[in-house]
């Protein structure tokens, strides 16, 4: 007579970890074919394919994505310089005043960013900056990613700076220092880690969004951002590129998505590792 | 720098900051109306989308609604086991001196939270579509045909179910990371009352899961959330064809991707724009609901211990 309990529980045991291991399977084929048919189209396109235009669509040749990558570190700086002032000074407001009706506003509604569908934020950005300057621009991009990430660095940072012991916010008032000085000399640099985490995420994130994009860039293939002046005109990211390539019929444009996806994915990835080596226990 | 100089110098951004989500409702419904004003209720009710060029073309978001909300359920129904496996593999399985795996284990979800969901795509359209297209697909309709649900003759892997398969993948780890939190807070007390009665990990985690249970709902709703509002992922694999769900094994549209497809070249069509505009804000609505009966539900967790 076998003992029912018994069997259950080994057959429960058996199922978990069966289907634990089919929720991350997934991880290992998506690493392992964007790293499979990026790699070949990398390896074929050499330097070119980080410095090229693509070439034209159904031509044998492959050119390269450097114009989207170009686009991408821009979008990633003007981003950064626009979102984490905003960022760092919300979270600053939202711990330094908890108390007041502001602080909380800002808490809740900046976490419910988190919420919003992203491509929400590129219709947004298109109704008021798109169609006023009327064209596409990697300002405007930039504008609709800074708001994408202002709720991830300011949870972040919020958390950071909360977790400032109390003890050393007195010290410095008892020393004479302003609430200024407190809270930029002392609890900033307590805090300095996770407020860099903060930032990092943000950054990581932003140059993975897609949707945000779609209507706010343009999708210049061929033009090179060289400058600030090229702020305004428009301009081409990778992920936008992987998505408009992998819908074409060219077998040489949906090449240079998967050589983007790996280059994009290699990005995401050393800044996870960045994170990784800086910090413990970070959750993304 | 005074109390009062420091405070201008916060404050702003601190505004600026909670005007975002304000002037995206404002603005969106601002866009809604004139399309709420001539479609009414049929906004919602109808299946029919005509754009018409110079005149107001007829449209509905029924087919495009009926499509997010069956991908996101098909995905939240696929990725509760997976998370809750892992969840229970992580917390009770995994003997506790193995902790570099359980580590290694936690990353790999960290990753996956991370990649990109472009990436997610690209790999759905050029891989998992063709794959279930071919076998799971087929067989379906071969065998199970008689469900209405599988009734129609697979002609590709782009469908919607295969949106909802993908969406499973990308949300396993949100609700994984919502349910992990709060099940690893149950009290000590509760685990050893429930051992001493000799239970078997089986009926040991049917306990702790049961005590769990807001945070699983939690988690449910969190990631119907995140599944509804997916874009370029789901627009790469659900076929983009005016459809009705009703048939999981043919192409379809969801609000995301019918915005993403059309958004741009909307101003070309009285009115499409509006429309546009106002399956946006019931995505919007959608997402904040969502998500603020999720937070309800855990804040329910409270283990008195």
């Amino acid at each position: 007579m076998p003992d029912w309990r018994r069997v259950k529980d080994r057959l429960f045991t058996v199922v978990t970890v069966a289907l634990a291991l089919l929720a991350v399977a997934p991880l290992f084929h998506i690493l392992a074919t964007v790293v499979v048919r990026g790699g070949s189209v990398i390896v074929r396109g050499g330097v070119s394919f980080f410095t090229d235009p693509p070439a034209y669509p159904g031509s044998g040749e492959l050119g390269g994505v450097g114009p989207a990558l170009l686009g991408t570190l821009w979008l990633g700086l003007v981003t950064s310089l626009i979102g984490v002032p905003l960022a760092l000074l919300t979270a600053i407001y939202i711990v330094e005043y908890r108390e007041s009706r502001l602080a909380r506003i800002a808490r809740v509604f900046t976490s419910s960013l988190l919420e919003v569908p992203t491509v929400l934020i590129g219709m947004l950005v298109f109704l008021v900056v798109v169609v006023p300057m009327g064209r596409y621009s990697l300002a405007a991009g930039s504008i609709a990613l800074a708001i994408v990430m202002l709720p991830y660095t300011v949870s972040y940072v919020e958390r950071a700076l909360e977790g400032v012991p109390r003890t050393y916010r007195e010290a410095g008032y008892s020393i004479g220092m302003t609430r200024a000085q407190v809270v930029f000399q002392v609890v900033m640099g307590i805090a300095s880690r996770g407020v860099a985490a903060g930032i990092l995420i943000g950054v990581a994130k932003v140059l993975s969004e897609t949707a945000p994009l779609l209507f706010t860039i343009g999708s210049a293939r061929g033009s090179y951002p060289t400058g600030p002046q090229s702020l305004l005109e428009p301009g081409d990211a990778l992920p936008l590129l992987i998505f408009q390539f992998a819908q074409t019929p060219y077998s040489n444009w949906q090449d240079l998505a998967w050589g983007a996806a790996l280059l994009l994915t290699l990005i995401i990835l050393a800044i996870f590792a960045l994170l990784r080596l800086l910090f413990r226990e970070v959750k993304l | 720098m005074s109390e009062a100089r420091f405070k201008l110098l916060v404050a702003p951004p601190a505004i600026v900051s909670s005007a975002i989500l304000v002037l995206l409702f404002i603005v969106l419904l601002y866009y809604s109306l004139p399309a709420i004003r001539e479609y009414g209720l049929g906004l919602l009710a109808s299946p029919t989308w005509k754009p018409v060029e110079g005149a107001p073309g007829e449209y509905g978001l029924l087919i495009p609604l009926a499509g997010t909300l069956v991908s996101a359920v098909i995905a939240v129904l696929l990725a509760m086991p997976l998370a809750l496996a892992s969840v229970v593999f992580t917390e009770e399985i995994l003997p506790r001196g193995l902790y570099r795996w359980r580590e290694a284990f936690v990353s790999m979800i960290d990753v996956m939270t991370g990649l990109p969901t472009i990436v997610y795509g690209l790999w759905g359209a050029a891989v998992l579509a063709p794959l279930l297209g071919d076998t799971l697909y087929k067989w379906l309709h071969r065998s199970l045909s008689f469900i209405p649900l599988f009734s129609c003759q697979p002609t590709t892997g782009n469908t919607i179910l295969t949106a909802g398969v993908l969406l499973a993948i990308m949300i396993t780890p949100f609700i994984y990371a919502v349910v992990r939190e709060s099940y690893r807070q149950i009290p000590r007390t509760y685990r050893e009352a429930a051992l001493s009665l000799g239970t078997t990990r089986y009926e040991y985690v049917r306990i702790m899961m049961g005590m769990a249970k807001p945070a699983i709902l939690a988690g449910a709703l969190i990631g119907f959330g995140r599944a509804a509002g997916e874009t370029v992922a789901v627009a790469l694999v659900v076929g983009n064809t005016f459809n009705m769900p009703s048939c999981l094994l043919a192409p379809s549209y969801t609000v995301s991707s019918l915005i993403a497809n059309q958004f741009a070249n909307a101003q070309l069509y009285p009115l499409m724009l509006n429309v546009l505009v106002s399956g946006g804000l019931i995505l919007l609505l959608i997402g904040i609901a969502s998500n603020i009966l999720g937070i309800m539900y855990l804040r329910r967790v409270r283990y008195v211990a």
